[in-house]
């Protein structure tokens, strides 16, 4: 899959000057619900020079028992229209509950029932877009109890059902691996990587003995070394805030593309 | 329990002081997590209501916000704001927010 090539990171308002500035920026990534009828001028320069920009949902509750909400979807099928994406992505979780918002991507039982609500709504979601659909495994702290599949079954039942390919963050593959005292080069190479269209970084703490993937912190080694071990042909950082000086972040991004493709 | 009761009561035991679902692993500490982020994000939309509590920002925050579902960033910090007694520029930034729209004299252009 080589829709997206090369080293991106995720475009937010407060680095849209740091992010105009560098020279071999491969594609970047814009949170979906962000999008309005126009993009921000930094963000739509960055586009009519032909840098893929791809709308990134947090908010669809793809997981959800519930059909996804008609109006996300029309947003969301809107911000790849905007964008010109040649593709779109977002999470295998759910996000809210009756009426209630919990404000962050949860995750999912690794049920058929489960399967089969993420199934409808993805299929509801492709019905309305033009380009591809990734899906993204999340980073979670909370597991459920009874699951029927493993974590490898259930991501590829979704994806041989959907067709959608895969958006796969190694941070989360890490965050998960560790918190379960699970190998993560195991579930790494579980991954049907023939799906993935791109990979995510990000950087995370230790929190009272769990890994919490804050993306505000500095990358972890061992996300690098599974980045040197599986050499994604396109991978973005996510940075979320606590925005460190130009040359440190310009440094980080340096270290991914080395040890991607070094 | 079907998909959508599960969703529902984790939902609840994470935002709206639910009790914990049984089996699940790491509650707390996703509540922890929860919050903190919330905190965050109402700050970030209420930067003089932050900075008036200083370091205690994070802690009486999540003290007022847990057990009560958000209604996105603007509202915690509304909400929370009222619960306070505001001085100086937090009470300025929630005057100025607060404050009805002047009334326009000016008539609507015709259609």
């Amino acid at each position: 899959m080589s829709i997206l090539r090369g080293l991106g990171i995720g475009w937010r308002p407060e680095i849209a000057g740091f992010i105009a500035g560098l020279e071999t920026l491969g594609f970047t990534e814009v949170i979906a619900e962000s999008i309005h009828r126009e993009l921000p001028p930094p963000l739509a320069a960055l586009r009519d020079k032909g840098v893929p920009v791809i709308p990134h949902g947090v908010k669809l509750s793809l997981g959800g028992a519930d059909p996804v909400d008609p109006d996300r979807v029309e947003h969301f099928a809107n911000a790849a229209a905007v964008t010109r994406a040649p593709l779109v992505s977002e999470h295998i979780a759910f996000v809210r509950a009756a009426g209630m918002e919990a404000g962050h991507l949860l995750p999912l039982p690794r049920t058929r029932e489960a399967v089969d609500a993420v199934v409808a709504n993805v299929t509801t979601v492709q019905s309305t877009l033009d380009v591809p659909l990734a899906l993204e495994p999340i980073a979670a702290l909370v597991e459920w109890p009874d699951d029927e599949l493993t974590e490898a079954q259930f991501l590829t039942e979704i994806l041989d059902r959907t067709g959608a390919l895969l958006l796969l963050d190694i941070a989360n593959v890490y965050a998960n691996a560790l918190n379960r005292n699970e190998d993560p080069h195991a579930l790494l190479h579980a991954i049907p990587w023939d799906r993935v269209a791109y990979v995510h970084v990000a950087g995370g703490e230790m929190v009272d003995g769990l890994y919490h993937d804050t993306h505000v912190h500095p990358v972890p080694d061992e996300a690098y070394k599974m980045l040197r071990e599986t050499r994604p042909t396109a991978v973005m950082l996510e940075r979320d805030g606590r925005y460190p000086p130009a040359g440190q972040l310009r440094a980080e991004l340096d270290a991914i593309a080395e040890a991607a493709w070094g | 329990m079907g998909l959508k009761e599960r969703q529902e009561e984790l939902v609840r035991a994470l935002v709206a002081g639910g009790a914990d679902p049984a089996g699940c692993t790491n509650v707390a500490a996703a509540r922890d997590q929860l919050l903190h982020k919330r905190a965050g994000e109402a700050g970030r939309a209420w930067p003089m209501l932050r900075a008036s509590l200083g370091p205690n920002w994070y802690r009486d925050f999540s003290a007022w916000a847990a057990n009560r579902p958000t209604l996105g960033s603007y509202r915690d910090g509304l909400e929370f704001a009222r619960t306070l007694t505001l001085t100086g520029a937090a009470l300025a930034e929630f005057e100025q927010r607060t404050r009805p729209p002047a009334r326009r004299w000016f008539a609507r252009p015709a259609r």
